[in-house]
């Protein structure tokens, strides 16, 4: 006769340290499907990051690859590229690894108004809540991907406080495939150039987030905006009204360590049949790498452009590129366990 | 001086195997993000399924949690529940492990009609893009551990195992982890009983199925939720556009007979908890086992029709449930290092 446990207790509810179900509460508190259980909940907001370590290497990328690239509301205005990891340890989300490209870029919008911004052509990261926070509200393109940010050497540790950080090697795979892999030594130098919004509170972020319908009739561009300085909203929301005008994103400068182009000892970005990063963002001229630790908010964002692509059943014929029951090289790779 | 190593060239990009970017292509055509590199594309449609392996639980459950877990805008329609594994290995957005709970509803449309379908209060899958393309349906996919084990009782010679149409196996195991946490397990032998009792949706063609899919704006100020039902048979549009008007009124889910195995609910071992982070075995408990029912299959899934909205606003007084920088039960749990290398 087979045996059956069932555990249905839900302590945590009970003690605080989890908020009330969601088929317990209000609708307005369910941000995001499933409704019974939602993937992201509301007790990640306000979304806080803290002590995550950011390692952003900068490179000279072509200026017609950075123009394919960028969607045609938006203007370049830099060519150097940070190209980042992140190993974020304590946030709203849980903890996660993270990989991202960002472009200087603007947008003239209809007020009148030239938004400046850094804006994501490519994300990775290595946990779902995660990923589908960035996607489904804000826009952010994020895939899940095998990530690996590492950094130690230069002296021996006991086991507490801190160790060694003088090496660092950083792994990104998707689908049996290496997309990147950069390893090196810190020589602490002075970088020769930085993206233009290093050190600019003008420059927010942006994303284009696509809203496909559920028959595929029609799909709504958001060009999304967020600022880089906390707004009355925000600290409001946090209840903390002192940080109105500070940045959302707070480096520690006694964190920062750096290496140079010639300290970068390996770098290898490849084009894979899934990812094209490789394909459409060279290296024109590698910069340098900078790695420093941060605390980090991130509020909800402002659409400053929108268009929305009507399509005819013909149209939808366009969409289906597959040949039904056939699949091809883009349908096979390494069955994924799950995280 | 770096050793900078660049691979430029897209494999398959030159036998046609993969589409252009959308950045390079008609923007009618673009239709997920990032726009440059979308988490799925065009490649993926029509979304089609060869040779799946479904292993569905079947349980009654207690009336009052079902109206619970199903939303306001449905009715219950069977008390059993269809509590299902899948193994993917021949599929359009390539192969991955799934689970989900499928509960038999309906709604009452503002034109009169009924719709009868299976609803899906709990999904998860293994893989990033059947994530994000079973959400944009309103399906609410999130990625966990899945582990899926048929094996015992037809020893092979190690060639075509997954492929040949061998259905020997007598032992199954089933898991599902998230965030550190066993949510289920199962294991037993199969008996090859008849089962007692089957939801209401198994071989009715009435039922479709359903999703409440919810849209968030980016300032968070109001969700839209959407009821969406995708119907059981191909629609003459979608045999049509697909090429094989032959498929005309024939199931969306073509079951191999010759594929099926039973298992009696005596002979499965069952382990279901609720967890910190997702409450299935708090709000879905069973009541009474019925036994296990696997069998192979191919697939096709349409765009969705929406039934039903309704949108919820937020004003500024509204917050979430955190405290900035504080992190909690919820925050805490195993680093995930993405889908493995």
């Amino acid at each position: 006769m087979g045996q059956q446990l069932n555990v249905t207790s839900v302590p945590w509810v009970d003690s605080g340290d989890a908020p009330p179900l969601a088929l317990d509460r209000d609708k307005r508190d369910i941000i995001s499907q499933g409704i019974a259980d939602p993937l992201v909940d509301y007790d990640i907001v306000p979304l806080t990051y803290t002590n995550s370590r950011w390692s952003a290497f900068f490179y000279r990328c072509d200026e017609k690859d950075l123009n394919h690239i960028l969607p045609k509301c938006l203007d370049l205005e830099d060519d150097v590229v940070e190209f980042w990891y992140v190993d974020h340890l304590h946030t709203g989300l849980g903890p996660y690894g993270e990989m991202g490209v960002t472009v200087s870029a603007s947008h003239k919008a209809g007020d009148g108004n030239t938004y400046y911004a850094g804006y994501y052509p490519y994300m990775y990261l290595t946990q779902d809540a995660a990923v589908f926070a960035g996607r489904e509200p804000f826009g952010f393109p994020k895939k899940i991907a095998y990530i690996i940010t590492q950094e130690h050497g230069g002296k021996e540790d006991d086991g507490y406080g801190g160790f060694g950080n003088d090496y660092f090697n950083f792994t990104l795979e998707r689908r049996g495939y290496l997309i990147h892999t950069a390893t090196g030594r810190y020589d602490d130098a002075e970088l020769p150039a930085k993206p233009s919004f290093y050190g600019d509170p003008k420059y927010g972020r942006m994303n284009l987030r696509l809203i496909t319908q559920p028959d595929l009739m029609s799909t709504k561009w958001d060009l999304t905006y967020l600022p880089s300085e906390v707004t009355e909203a925000t600290a409001r929301a946090m209840g903390r009204p002192e940080t109105v005008g500070q940045h959302r994103f707070q480096l520690k400068p006694e964190s920062i360590r750096t290496a140079s182009a010639n300290a970068i000892r390996t770098w290898a970005l490849c084009a894979t049949p899934f990812d094209n990063l490789g394909a459409f963002m060279p290296v024109k001229e590698m910069i340098g790498l900078m790695t420093f630790s941060f605390d980090l908010i991130i509020p909800g964002a402002q659409t400053i452009w929108t268009q929305t692509i009507e399509r005819t059943p013909e149209d939808i014929g366009d969409l289906l590129f597959a040949t039904p029951y056939q699949y091809t090289m883009r349908h096979r790779f390494p069955k994924p366990p799950g995280v | 001086m770096a050793e900078l190593f660049a691979v430029t060239q897209i494999p398959g990009a030159e036998t046609g195997e993969i589409p252009p970017s959308p950045v390079d292509r008609d923007e009618k055509t673009a239709f997920i993000y990032s726009l440059v590199d979308p988490i799925w594309d065009i490649d993926t449609l029509p979304l089609t399924y060869t040779n799946s392996r479904w292993s569905a639980f079947f349980y009654r459950a207690d009336e009052k949690v079902l109206r619970r877990v199903v939303p306001d805008c449905l009715e219950v329609e069977d008390d059993i529940v269809e509590f299902w594994y899948v193994d993917h290995n021949h599929t359009m957005l390539g192969p991955y492990g799934e689970w989900g709970a499928t509960v038999a509803t309906s709604h009452k449309a503002g034109d009169g009609k009924t719709y009868y379908a299976g609803y899906y209060p709990y999904m998860y899958l293994t893989q990033d893009a059947a994530i994000d393309a079973g959400r944009v349906l309103g399906f609410p996919k999130k990625e966990a551990f899945i582990r899926i084990v048929e094996h015992g009782g037809a020893p092979d010679d190690g060639y075509g195992v997954q492929d040949s149409k061998i259905y020997g196996f007598n032992y199954f195991s089933f898991l599902m982890i998230r965030n550190g946490y066993v949510l289920h397990s199962a294991t037993g032998k199969y008996d090859d009983a008849d089962l007692p009792a089957k939801p209401a949706f198994y071989g009715n063609t009435e039922y479709g199925r359903m999703n409440m899919k919810v849209v968030t704006s980016p300032d968070v100020a109001e969700s839209r939720w959407e009821l969406v039902y995708l119907p059981s048979l191909m629609t003459k549009e979608l045999a049509t556009l697909i090429g094989r008007p032959d498929t005309e009124g024939s199931h969306r889910f073509q079951v191999k007979p010759e594929s099926i195995r039973t298992a009696s609910a005596g002979q499965i071992n069952w382990f279901m908890q609720a967890t910190p982070y997702d409450n299935l075995g708090h709000e879905l408990p069973p009541k009474e086992l019925l036994g296990l029912m696997t069998f192979s299959f191919d697939l096709i899934i349409p765009a969705g029709q929406v039934l039903w909205t309704e949108t919820y606003t937020r004003d500024a007084t509204w917050s979430g449930a955190a405290k900035p920088y504080r992190y909690g039960l919820r925050h805490r749990f195993p680093k995930p290092i993405g889908l493995g290398a």
